[in-house]
């Protein structure tokens, strides 16, 4: 990894960036973590391998914007579409980023297992972003790896095949076991809002209990919320402790977006938004 | 000494005990079938009693505390406001595979539910609930039971406790009066045990080594408010609330009013969490809390210093469930060691 901590130190020694939001192992070596380093020798300790799983763009809204030099970030192909889609939304420009592309070769779903086809998250199943599209630079090598049959693709079929009160049935189910921690809303680099609406008090729009009622506003709105503006990073499910499905919604808002208004969230910084654009030739057959 | 009250029963035994006890119209709560989470059964053939299974995503602190629970429903009549108790009648509960981890978490809380203010909510939870523990053989990287006073065969807060011995069967020990009470009045599904019985008794589990001192972990708290190591830890935690709502000792709650339209509602006490922003922010908007890393001192200081300070207990038990689930990888056992590391410099 030296060629990423080349980068992240020349970008530092520069004064280019005021810091570098990356990954470092953590103490057992085995697996890693988010890491924010500020100094050339902190940026030492970068790494970069299959359990860099984390979409580090989150941080770039969370994290006080620096007086002087960008804030630097360490992304992987899929990450950039996050940071695209930030700039699209007006939250950062693109100068206030630098981005340290590297090459991907797939994380791991679950880091203490060893990485592996049987060890993939659906998105790097998915993956045509395995070459960041967009970076300031880019270090290290893409291999290939075995993708598996995904099982998010197999799952939307099942649910596409069901009526909708089966479908109404089968959301139940699964929102039932919600626990209101918002790890889904923490972890996602596009909840970015200052007051989340769950948290607005008056008025009480989304009931704060962790009951069905509460638990079914909270997971549609935030759904709906994130209707073409999700980037398909994965990390809701991915931090979710109760095992919801919840690619599953998203999935299907990206198609939906890409079948309605051919869009896709996060590929082109220059493109107006989803939501945020007009368009007399959109498909508004939905409207009855 | 008079030994702790010992008894054998088997695992065809308990899942008889579990026919008795539903013909009774007893709650029955086991680990679920993959060790995911506690699940309600009527069946013996769906009791999960696995001393290798890993702790469930979820603690079993949700049957005394639950997510979200009615403090009362109101009412508007012409006049006023009707109230009504939303207690229940409790049915008689018991919880089937405890880990040490969890059991002991139990009596942990129960001391700040009873501190100034009696909780009568978590209190008849408790009173109506029998805890079978049992000895545990899993242990992960993220286990520490160790390093709290704990161990995989310790039975605090257990009110039975079941240690697996030769041949299927089980060495179980009432703990409380409680647990001797249960194991006399189900007495068909435990027979005294003696002296041979106990010699079928397996192997301790070994359990996770011993990653940090926790004295010495407090005494570096006492002096270190302020300290760089906050924000090294802090900084990257993103605030949700993964770590508190696995935890079997984190009982913070929130207590709001729920309209179901304009007549009536309820107040409800929620799971609230400390490293969520909102948790300390006053009416003002000023934060005593304002940024992450204080939050993440709160949840370490709480939980090693804080808790011992007022009730003499370690608020953690070690089952690892915070870091299992942390999405971006933070660990309070590795905390822990680096502040003991820090200490044993110092002195
Ligand atoms: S989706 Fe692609 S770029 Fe993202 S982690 Fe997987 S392989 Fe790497
Ligand atoms: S909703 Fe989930 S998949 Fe979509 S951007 Fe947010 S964290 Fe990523
Ligand atoms: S992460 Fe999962 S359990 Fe937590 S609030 Fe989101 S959907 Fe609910
Ligand atoms: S689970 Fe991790 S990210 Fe979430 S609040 Fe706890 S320490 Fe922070
Ligand atoms: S703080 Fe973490 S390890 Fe300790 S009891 Fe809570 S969840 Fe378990």
């Amino acid at each position: 990894m030296q060629e990423l901590i080349q980068a992240a130190q020349a970008a530092l020694t520069s004064k280019e960036a005021a810091f570098i939001i990356g990954y470092a192992l953590t103490p057992d070596g085995k697996k890693t973590r988010p890491f924010i380093a500020r100094t050339p020798d902190e940026a030492a300790k970068l790494v970069f391998n299959h359990t860099c799983a984390h979409n580090l763009a989150v941080y770039l809204t969370r994290i006080a914007k620096p007086k002087e030099g960008k804030m630097g970030i360490v992304a992987k192909g899929c990450d950039t579409r996050a940071i695209v889609a930030l700039i699209q939304e007006n939250k950062i420009t693109r100068d206030q980023v630098y981005i340290i592309g590297v090459n991907c070769s797939g994380v791991t779903a679950d880091v203490t297992l060893p990485f592996g086809a049987d060890n993939l998250p659906s998105k790097c199943i998915m993956c045509q972003v395995q070459v960041p599209p967009v970076s300031d630079v880019l270090v290290g090598t893409a291999a290939p790896y075995d993708k598996p049959k995904d099982a998010v693709t197999e799952r939307m079929q099942l649910l596409e095949a069901m009526n909708e009160h089966e479908r109404f049935a089968f959301w139940a189910s699964e929102f039932e076991k919600c626990i209101k921690c918002y790890a889904c809303r923490q972890t996602c680099p596009m909840c970015y809002c200052e007051q989340c609406i769950v948290d607005k008090t008056v008025p009480r729009w989304i009931e704060s209990s962790a009951s069905l009622r509460g638990n079914f506003s909270w997971n549609m709105i935030r759904a709906f919320h994130l209707a073409g503006r999700c980037i398909g990073c994965g990390e809701c499910e991915r931090a979710c402790p109760m095992d919801i499905p919840l690619m599953l919604l998203n999935r299907k808002m990206g198609m939906v977006a890409m079948q309605q208004f051919n869009y896709r969230h996060g590929v082109n910084p220059e493109e107006p938004t989803l939501v945020g654009s007009y368009n007399m030739q959109d498909n508004n057959e939905f409207f009855k | 000494m008079q030994a702790m009250k010992q008894f054998i029963t088997t695992d065809e035994k308990l899942r008889q005990l579990v026919h008795a006890l539903s013909k009774n119209a007893w709650n029955i709560i086991s680990a679920g079938k993959e060790g995911t989470n506690f699940i309600y059964i009527n069946d013996g053939k769906d009791l999960v009693i696995n001393a290798d299974s890993k702790p469930t995503k979820l603690s079993a602190k949700e049957f005394f505390f639950p997510k979200t629970e009615p403090l009362f429903f109101y009412k508007k009549n012409h006049d006023g406001v009707d109230l009504l108790d939303p207690k229940d009648v409790l049915r008689k509960t018991v919880l089937f595979g405890v880990k040490p981890c969890d059991a002991a978490a139990v009596p942990v809380m129960g001391k700040v539910f009873n501190w100034d203010y009696k909780d009568e909510f978590f209190n008849r939870r408790v009173e109506q609930t029998v805890i079978i523990g049992m000895a545990c053989s899993y242990s992960d990287v993220y286990c520490f039971c160790t390093s709290t006073g704990l161990s995989p065969e310790s039975s605090k807060g257990s009110d039975v406790f079941l240690k697996p011995a030769q041949n299927s069967s089980y060495i179980a020990e009432a703990v409380t009066p409680k647990g001797e009470a249960f194991v006399v009045e189900f007495s068909s599904f435990f027979d005294a045990a003696n002296e041979n019985d106990v010699k079928l008794l397996l192997n301790s589990p070994k359990g996770p080594e011993k990653k940090f001192d926790a004295n010495q972990v407090k005494q570096w708290l006492d002096g270190h408010f302020e300290d760089p190591l906050w924000n090294e830890v802090g900084e990257t935690c993103l605030g949700c609330a993964q770590c508190a709502f696995t935890c079997p000792t984190c009982h913070c709650f929130d207590i709001v009013d729920e309209s179901c339209g304009y007549n009536c509602g309820r107040r409800v006490k929620n799971w609230d969490g400390c490293q969520f922003g909102l948790f300390t922010k006053h009416a003002s908007g000023h934060n005593p809390r304002g940024h992450q890393p204080e939050r993440y001192r709160q949840r370490i200081s709480h939980k090693f210093k804080y808790y011992q300070d007022k009730f003499g207990e370690i608020l953690c038990t070690g089952c690892g469930r915070c870091t299992r689930g942390c999405p971006v990888g933070i660990d309070i056992a590795e905390i822990a060691q680096e502040i003991n590391k820090r200490n044993s410099v110092l002195v």
